[in-house]
């Protein structure tokens, strides 16, 4: 485990050299943040209306932290250098080395991550409190649930995308199949939550990625509860295994391929 | 004069058919490419639906503007990132010193290196923004105005990716500038303006153009008028003799980093 907190690091200090590229990138975040803005504040009529249960300036919060957990990760540019290591035949200098190749992408970008997420979390709490005059009443222990609750979401995203990249030790390039994943996320997990799905749609996704990764840590964020906070961790945790498996016998798998092409 | 154009334009339309055989070598790959970018455009007309199922107009669109409005973003998009696509990244060209082997070259230097490399999924936009047109409805004039806003829009777009990818030439590296531009233009134009109030609007339909290449178009294959597609004609060609020219001016800051590189 120690290598791999070394590696993550590692990232975060390499990281801090190019602030101003993250600073540069949260122009769209503000973008994104100003847009849906302005929507939800054409959709209510009226302030106080609630429209699937929600407020607006709920689903104003709503959208601020999916945004955070989602926009942070840069999943797109992640997706690319797992693929580019299986096409270009760098992950073959990495099989000797002692630690897990997972591991190794997983942790150096979780690196990178984590200065996004504080960057976005003080640019989005700002935009949310100076635009809408509130801020969701969280007690401590609340905060710090919602707060494992958003890391166990970047980890199982971030997890997911290592499966997907790694999916081109089967197919060529795999990066099609992280556009579909992610819009998927995007506009079934960060825009609305689940509630403004009919019913059978809602269902289902509450057994998706998209309830672990967007729609937990954002609900428990608008909308605290112990119950619902118990139940969104423990699937959390069950998702965060069953990604981790999946990453490891795909790459088990993809391994023994590269060995027989020789690499 | 016109044989020197006729001459430009053969040589980028070989350039562009080469670059399309190039990737086409591996076919899997390509329609992959093609056809997962156009269901994941596909997939915003979930988001379109939810929001229409709570309000019957947004921002003075219907369904069906809104259609027509990701229709044309889409294609001026896939139009634009598939004949122009290192317009993108200009920036690296010129800060890198990569231009050299395209200022040997008997033909436009700007032209030249733009079209050096197409993007396979961008076919995918194009496509998608057609598909599009057929379900919102469409007829033998829309076709020819959708067609022919594609194309201007795509110009617009391409002009100000150039114009900020320029920069470099003074600058160092714009890359960052040149994508938040870029993104900024893609973001608003699939969000109909009249959501956005005060001066945020009139920054879409002025400096920001936003309104050329989705706005307008849409307002005109809605209800045609012409005043307003003479306007886009004229800015248009202005902008793109204001590319060159700022362009031809940066070039003559170049300085070539002696990069050794092949071109097939």
């Amino acid at each position: 485990m120690r290598k791999y907190i070394y590696i993550y690091k590692s990232e975060l200090m390499s990281t801090f050299q190019y602030v101003i590229n993250i600073l540069f990138r949260l122009i769209n975040f503000i973008l994104f943040i100003f847009i849906f803005m302005n929507l939800w504040n054409y959709i209510y009529d009226n302030p106080n209306e609630l429209i699937n249960g929600y407020s607006k300036t709920q689903m104003i919060w709503y959208v601020i932290i999916t945004e955070i957990i989602w926009g942070a990760i840069e999943g797109r540019k992640y997706c690319r250098k797992i693929v580019d290591d299986v096409r270009g035949g760098n992950i073959a200098y990495m099989i000797n080395k002692p630690y897990s190749y997972i591991g190794y992408a997983v942790s150096g970008h979780l690196g990178e991550t984590t200065i996004r997420i504080i960057i976005s979390m003080v640019v989005g709490f700002t935009m949310g409190i100076i635009f809408l005059k509130s801020f969701p009443a969280l007690t401590a222990p609340a905060v710090i649930i919602v707060f494992i609750s958003g890391i166990l979401a970047v980890l199982i995203n971030l997890l997911l995308i290592t499966f997907i990249g790694l999916i081109s030790f089967i197919i060529e390039d795999s990066n099609p199949i992280f556009w579909l994943y992610s819009k998927m996320i995007l506009v079934l997990g960060v825009l609305f939550p689940i509630e403004y799905f009919p019913g059978i749609l809602a269902k289902i996704m509450r057994y998706s990625p998209i309830y672990v990764t967007c729609y937990g840590p954002a609900k428990l964020f608008v909308d605290f509860s112990y119950m619902s906070s118990a139940e969104i961790l423990l699937s959390q945790i069950i998702y965060l295994g069953i990604a981790w498996g999946m990453c490891y016998l795909i790459y088990k798998k993809g391994v023994k391929k590269l060995n027989v092409t020789g690499g | 004069m016109l044989q020197g154009v006729k001459n430009q334009l053969n040589v980028t339309i070989k350039t562009i058919k080469y670059g399309l055989m190039r990737e086409m070598i591996n076919k899997t790959s390509f329609i992959m490419n093609v056809i997962f970018m156009i269901l994941n455009n596909a997939s915003f007309i979930i988001q379109w639906i939810v929001i229409y199922s709570l309000k019957e107009d947004v921002g003075g669109y219907t369904f069906n503007q809104i259609l027509l409005l990701w229709a044309i973003a889409a294609s001026t998009y896939g139009f634009s990132h598939f004949i122009f696509k290192k317009a993108y990244s200009l920036s690296d060209l010129i800060t890198n010193g990569k231009l050299d082997s395209f200022l040997v070259q008997p033909k436009n230097v700007l032209l030249a290196c733009i079209t050096t490399d197409i993007e396979v999924s961008a076919l995918g936009d194009l496509l998608y923004g057609y598909i599009v047109l057929i379900i919102s409805g469409i007829t033998v004039s829309k076709f020819i105005l959708f067609t022919f806003f594609s194309i201007t829009g795509a110009i617009i777009i391409t002009d100000i990716a150039v114009l900020l990818g320029s920069l470099s030439f003074w600058i160092g590296r714009s890359d960052m500038i040149a994508d938040t531009g870029n993104n900024l233009m893609i973001n608003f134009s699939t969000y109909p303006d009249g959501i956005f109030k005060g001066a945020a609007r009139i920054l879409l339909l002025t400096v920001i153009p936003v309104g050329l290449t989705a706005y307008f178009p849409v307002w005109i294959m809605t209800k045609f008028n012409f005043k307003l597609t003479f306007v886009i004609i004229v800015i248009t060609v202005i902008l793109t003799l204001v590319t060159f020219v700022i362009f031809y001016r940066g070039l003559r800051r170049y300085s070539s980093s002696n990069l050794m590189i092949s071109k097939i």
